[in-house]
């Protein structure tokens, strides 16, 4: 990209013999290091960058074509933190005060992370755009994240300031400074000693929900980040010499930051990148760098390992090698045994081993994780029968062929020290097998939203337990996700789940996975309609009438009830910043076009 | 950017367009690519895919936040093309 090179020829300050991580590399960092591997145990994350930065391993980043772009050791890391760091100092800041970076795949992203924390300041991750003609949410987004933090700096790469100056224009937020890497450098450092980081002081904040109107800046403490990467390279995935990851998962969401980039620099992993609109569009250059750098750690959301099995072609499966691949942890979205059936299936060929797949569990209200399973097992699943699951809540082994069944993937066991209890509306806990909300207590915790009581107060609940908003079971002490609470509509009595309902419509070939979000809506007298609404793209007005006739006899057919069928165009429904629909906001919305504002408050119990 | 590179970009869109998207709407200019062409997710991978590989440039994702006609997505290739 030309900005690079615009980068590249930027005229650099001389004063404190700065290094340019773009600079261009013909080898990457080596995955075995001259130094003794630490599996984390670090007390802050500066602390265990300074441990990392006396051996070889560190960051890679590749370009669309596959090549290497440029190369940030962690020892280069260390150094080109504690500068920019000094840089920082000198807007004289509080101790804690709010910094917001748009996350691209970039060393600067990294670099300016690392200095924050060196500083003494609290860095968050921004999106950076990905829909076509977005630029005018994109900004109401950018404005939100900055007010809900009360940020006082915001970085961008010369790619995307032109996005952030506009959102700092319209913001009432006072920051103090907006600008790029290259133009901080540029600013005088202040001389001073970098102070060390205590525990239980806030490492980073991390937005959870694309909403423009209320995006929600989770708050994480340097202890609750260490305790939960501890269990993730200890415990989820057993690190050990000779491992190295390879990841396209945007820096902006949690599975992206702290399992792909934190997670490595406390075990002093190499890593290899690829730009997530670089995976998108040629998913198999990720599995490329797998085969190639014979990478043994690498996460997708199933989302992705469905990109990989569309998209790669046959002819290109003999040039990969992916028998290296020892943990290929799944997470961020709900797993459908289907999906990870198809990749084994079309990448068994190519050397990939079914016993890899490691689905998990967890969220950023979490850290990251809060359950795995156990690594080198493969995915486990089990069938349940749908009645059973329906009328009495209840998780019950498929007994004879022929009934309905609903199959669930096994997402583990909690990492030490943390608890997962199932619980019903009230708050009691629920026995094993018994489907309700999944409640997790622990020292990976978050310690609310930044600013925001009101979100807290729902989220977190007497005895610090964390309620996750999903729905699920225990079974022989493993976890199962149903689906998330905003996902059971009782019609009738009846608990029928919004995935269901979206799963018929996405059956259908008009309509796209991720497209369809289903809820209940209540009228006056309490009664509560389904509603289905479907990004649609058919512009024939037959061919609408007759999918929205066609659904609606479907979802009468499978569940006995009604339901009302909206078509919207595409990029309607609202997304969180993984890309996961928002049932929620799909109501909101839905109640706002359709002008039913009084109703907002009688929607029915379970709700968030 | 000279005419005939725009011309020549703007008949290989409606083409691919087309084929793509197998709709009835015959693609000019000012065609919504969202609106009126439906282009979700999977279809803009590939296209943009092919159009990397035609033109051999890179198109960078902050760009394609101002595009929605298929007249912005040509001047943007042929931007790309001429600095290239």
């Amino acid at each position: 990209m030309s900005s690079t090179i615009t980068k590249l020829n930027a005229p650099l300050t001389q004063a404190f013999d700065f290094q340019p991580s773009s600079e261009s590399h013909t080898t990457p960092t080596p995955t075995r290091n001259s130094l003794a591997q630490q599996v984390a145990g670090f007390e802050t994350l500066t602390n265990a960058l300074e441990y990392a930065a006396q051996g070889l391993t560190g960051y890679n980043f590749y370009n669309a074509k596959g090549n290497l772009q440029s190369v940030l050791p962690y020892s280069l890391l260390r150094k080109n933190a504690r500068e920019i760091a000094q840089r920082l100092s000198g807007f004289n800041l509080a101790r804690g005060s709010r910094v917001a970076i748009i996350a691209d795949t970039s060393p600067e992203f990294i670099e300016l992370f690392f200095a924050c924390r060196y500083a003494g300041l609290v860095p968050f991750a921004m999106p950076v755009p990905v829909n076509l003609g977005s630029h005018g949410i994109y900004v109401q987004q950018l404005k939100g994240m900055l007010e809900s933090s009360h940020a006082s700096l915001a970085f961008a790469n010369i790619d995307y300031i032109n996005f952030l100056e506009e959102a700092a224009e319209k913001t009432t937020q006072q920051l103090k400074w907006v600008g790029t890497p290259v133009q901080l450098r540029e600013l005088p450092a202040k001389e001073v000693t970098l102070q060390s980081n205590s525990p239980e002081e806030v490492a980073y904040l991390q937005f959870t929900s694309g909403s423009t109107r209320m995006p929600r800046g989770v708050v994480i403490t340097e202890h609750a980040l260490m305790c939960n990467l501890q269990g993730i390279v200890r415990n989820g995935l057993e690190i050990r010499p000779g491992d190295r990851s390879a990841s396209w998962l945007p820096f902006y969401h949690d599975m992206g930051l702290v399992g792909l980039v934190l997670a490595p620099m406390v075990t002093q992993l190499s890593v290899d990148y690829l730009a997530t609109r670089d995976f998108a569009i040629r998913p198999l250059q990720w599995l490329r760098l797998i085969s190639r750098n014979r990478c043994t750690v690498a996460f997708s959301q199933p989302f992705g390992l469905k990109l990989c099995t569309m998209r790669v072609r046959e002819s290109d499966l003999k040039d990969l090698d992916l028998s290296c691949w020892r943990a290929a942890g799944i997470g961020a979205e709900m797993i459908r045994p289907d999906t990870l059936r198809n990749f084994a299936e079309k990448f068994s060929s190519a050397g990939f081993n079914g016993s890899a797949f490691l689905p998990c569990y967890g969220l950023a209200e979490s850290t990251l994780a809060v359950t795995f399973s156990k690594i080198g097992n493969g995915f486990r699943s089990i069938q349940i029968d749908s009645k059973t699951l329906i009328d009495k809540r209840k998780a019950v082994k498929l007994q004879a062929d022929g009934r309905k069944f609903n199959e669930f993937v096994n997402c583990g066991r909690p990492l030490p020290e943390h608890t997962v209890k199932i619980v019903d509306e009230n708050g009691q806990q629920l026995e094993e097998r018994m489907v309700g909300s999944v409640l997790v207590q622990g020292a990976s915790i978050m310690t609310g939203y930044y600013n925001n009581p009101e979100e807290t107060h729902k989220a977190l609940k007497p005895g610090n337990w964390l309620d996750t908003g999903d729905i699920g079971f225990l079974y022989e002490g493993d976890l199962y996700i149903t689906g998330r609470k905003t996902d059971v509509i009782i019609v009738n009595g009846r608990n029928i789940r919004a995935q269901d309902i979206e799963e018929l419509a996405e059956q259908q070939p008009e309509v796209r996975s991720r497209e369809a979000s289903a809820f209940g809506v209540n009228d006056a007298d309490g009664t509560t309609t389904i509603v289905l609404v479907i990004e649609c793209r058919l512009t024939s007005l037959t061919e609408r009438h007759s999918l929205i006739k066609r659904l609606q006899q479907l979802v009468y057919m499978a569940f006995g009830v009604n339901c009302i069928v909206e078509l919207v165009p595409p990029h309607t429904l609202p997304r969180t910043s993984s890309g996961k629909l928002s049932r929620f906001a799909a109501r909101q919305g839905y109640i706002q076009r359709t002008n039913l504002d009084d109703q907002l408050s009688v929607v029915e119990s379970g709700d968030r | 950017m000279t005419e005939s590179n725009y011309d020549e970009i703007m008949r290989l869109l409606c083409d691919r367009l087309s084929s793509l998207t197998n709709s009835e709407v015959t693609i000019t200019a000012d065609t919504n690519l969202i609106s009126e062409l439906s282009i979700d997710s999977i279809k803009l991978l590939n296209l943009i895919m092919e159009i990397e590989d035609t033109f051999d440039i890179s198109i960078p994702i902050n760009a394609l936040a101002d595009v929605q006609t298929v007249h912005e997505l040509a001047s943007l290739i042929s931007k790309i093309k001429s600095t290239h």
